[in-house]
């Protein structure tokens, strides 16, 4: 809805200073990542010349050390476990739940939709507090499983929510035909439903994917040195006992980043619908 | 929330076996819900009326009344975070939803090439936040001194307690900025394009229809942007965590951090529960706000 008025030349003016203002904030954006990139290809010494060096010639040495460290490779690996399974966990709950939601009128659907939405909004550190007094009486606590299991509270919402709109815009005549041919309930849930709504699972997948990767506070609280996931071990670098490791933060800090944003811009366009817990459909 | 479209068609079909259906379908949600939600959550509620320690068993604690409540808004260290969670919400929603806006805007003119700019401006948002608020620690570092070498002053910014919550805020301002962006340019794209066209017609400025057309049909989306904001910023943690730690002074203790440190650092996990509590409260008051705001039909 971009209005027309004005004259050529006018319009070029504005273009440029429409394309000059953009320039300058994609810059201010991303100057703090860029800039910690290029500390990650410099050697220590380079790190703290001053005034900066804004050219020299990049070293991969952090990136060696980095994967070669026997923690790192574990936390990306716990990262990655703990990640996926939330994910898997919340899809194989959550799905069959959006599809009742999107399908059938049943009592007590508004409440627990409500519910739904109010475990996706509430202060994580407000679950925290008991989670972590409950699991460590129940012996999970610095497990992997404790980790996924408080995943859940956000990505499961976020499952019910988004497939739950995906599911109310299919058509209706697919199941109705599927019932008529004899197929269950839970046949054409399984056999029609869920390939043709494969895309929006993977979408919602990969969103969960992004937040579960993200998250620092859960794993902070219950994992241990075996368990611990990336986050945690980027905050460990920053305040270790020997100070701060440069090399080690700037380098693994790049490829924590690295898939999240890979996976993002896959999702770009479930992006919005995500971010707003389907109040938006982008 | 009467049912969608395609709830009337399957009324020819037994209920009996729907209601099969519907059982199996939404019990493991449900039976999640109540093992990772509702439980720690009355649990927390029982514990936050206790004196409990970790090493003693489970539902041993003494009753204390509303003896926990009273002792956190008796500590000076609370009330100060619960002043300083409302004014950095405050502060950061305002900043992200002006700047936000601003950026939809540009986004939303016709121009080739605005798809790069929104890709490469959403970045802060993705990556993760431990690691970006690692990488404005490490800018504003007194070693490193990039900012300060440009601005030619040596200032220990995450140090000071007159310029820590103000670093932290540009960060949180870094960060979300585009998820207000992305929203209303949802809402931008979805707005009929007469009414701003018959403005313009009629001779209003391009400041007036602005003002007077486009913001008020993009009202929901406004709304919804504003309190999502407020909700996820009110639990902000990860940044002050990474960058101070909640110091110097307190200058950065917000309620999440005090509800760590009182929980994990200090094992008063009744305190922490009563703590969390009254922020669950708090956020459970914005979340009917929005519910409201979304349930309304108008509204999206």
């Amino acid at each position: 809805m971009a209005a027309v008025v004005g004259s050529r030349r006018a319009r070029r003016l504005e273009a440029v200073l429409i394309y000059a203002g953009l320039t300058a904030l994609t810059v201010a954006f991303l100057f703090p990542l860029v800039w910690v990139f290029g500390l990650s290809l410099k050697t220590r010494l380079q790190v703290f010349a001053t005034p900066p060096l804004y050219l020299w010639w990049p070293t991969l040495e952090n990136y060696a050390d980095v994967l070669q460290r026997a923690d790192f490779l574990r936390a990306f690996l716990n990262t990655m476990i703990v990640s996926a399974s939330a994910v898997l966990l919340s899809l194989c709950v959550g799905a069959p739940a959006a599809y009742a939601f999107a399908r059938f009128p049943f009592t007590g659907r508004s409440f627990l939709f409500f519910a739904l939405l109010v475990m996706r909004m509430l202060p994580p550190i407000a679950v925290l507090v008991p989670m972590y007094v409950l699991f460590s009486k129940l012996g999970l606590a610095t497990t992997r499983l404790s980790v996924v299991l408080a995943y859940t509270t956000f990505s499961l919402p976020l499952v019910v929510w988004l497939m739950r709109g995906y599911f109310e815009d299919l058509p209706v005549e697919l199941e109705e035909a599927a019932w008529i041919d004899g197929a269950s309930r839970f046949g054409t849930f399984l056999y029609i439903i869920v390939p043709i709504a494969r895309p929006g699972l993977v979408a919602a997948s990969i969103l969960c994917l992004q937040l579960a990767w993200n998250d620092f506070l859960f794993a902070a609280v219950l994992t241990n040195n075996a368990t611990q996931t990336m986050p945690v071990l980027m905050a460990a670098f920053n305040a270790g006992d020997s100070g701060m490791d440069w090399g080690g933060l700037t380098a693994s800090g790049m490829l924590v980043i690295l898939p999240v944003i890979i996976f993002s811009f896959a999702a770009q366009r479930h992006l919005v619908a995500g971010l707003s817990s389907g109040a938006v459909k982008g | 929330m009467t049912g969608s479209p395609g709830v009337l068609a399957w009324r020819s079909i037994p209920d009996r076996l729907d209601r099969h259906f519907i059982q199996a379908a939404v019990l493991p949600t449900l039976l999640v819900m109540v093992c990772v939600f509702g439980l720690p959550l009355a649990f927390s509620f029982y514990l936050s009326f206790t004196g409990w320690g970790l090493d003693q068993p489970l539902f041993t604690g003494r009753f204390v009344g509303l003896a926990n409540y009273e002792d956190l808004l008796s500590d000076p260290a609370f009330t100060g975070a619960l002043g300083k969670t409302f004014g950095y919400t405050a502060a950061t929603v305002a900043a992200q939803m002006l700047l936000g806006l601003g950026i939809a805007l540009l986004l939303n003119v016709d121009l080739p090439g605005m798809r790069v700019f929104r890709t490469a401006l959403i970045v802060p948002m993705m990556v993760t936040p431990i690691v970006g608020a690692l990488c404005w620690k490490l800018l504003l570092d007194p070693s490193h001194v990039v900012l300060n070498q440009w601005i030619g002053q040596q200032i220990v910014w995450l140090g000071r307690t007159d310029t820590a919550l103000g670093a932290i805020w540009v960060v949180g301002v870094w960060q979300n900025t585009t998820y207000v962006t992305l929203i209303l340019l949802a809402g931008l794209r979805s707005l009929p394009s007469d009414p701003l066209e018959a403005a313009l017609i009629d001779g209003a400025s391009r400041r007036q229809a602005l003002w007077h057309v486009t913001l008020p049909l993009l009202r929901p989306y406004l709304l919804v942007a504003l309190l999502l904001r407020t909700i996820f910023e009110f639990r902000a943690f990860d940044n002050i965590y990474a960058m101070t730690g909640g110091g110097p002074a307190n200058a950065t203790m917000v309620l999440s951090m005090y509800t760590y440190l009182m929980s994990f650092v200090q094992f008063d996990f009744s305190l922490g529960a009563a703590a969390a509590w009254l922020m669950l409260l708090m956020s459970m008051a914005m979340c009917l706000f929005f519910i409201a705001a979304i349930r309304r039909p108008q509204a999206l």
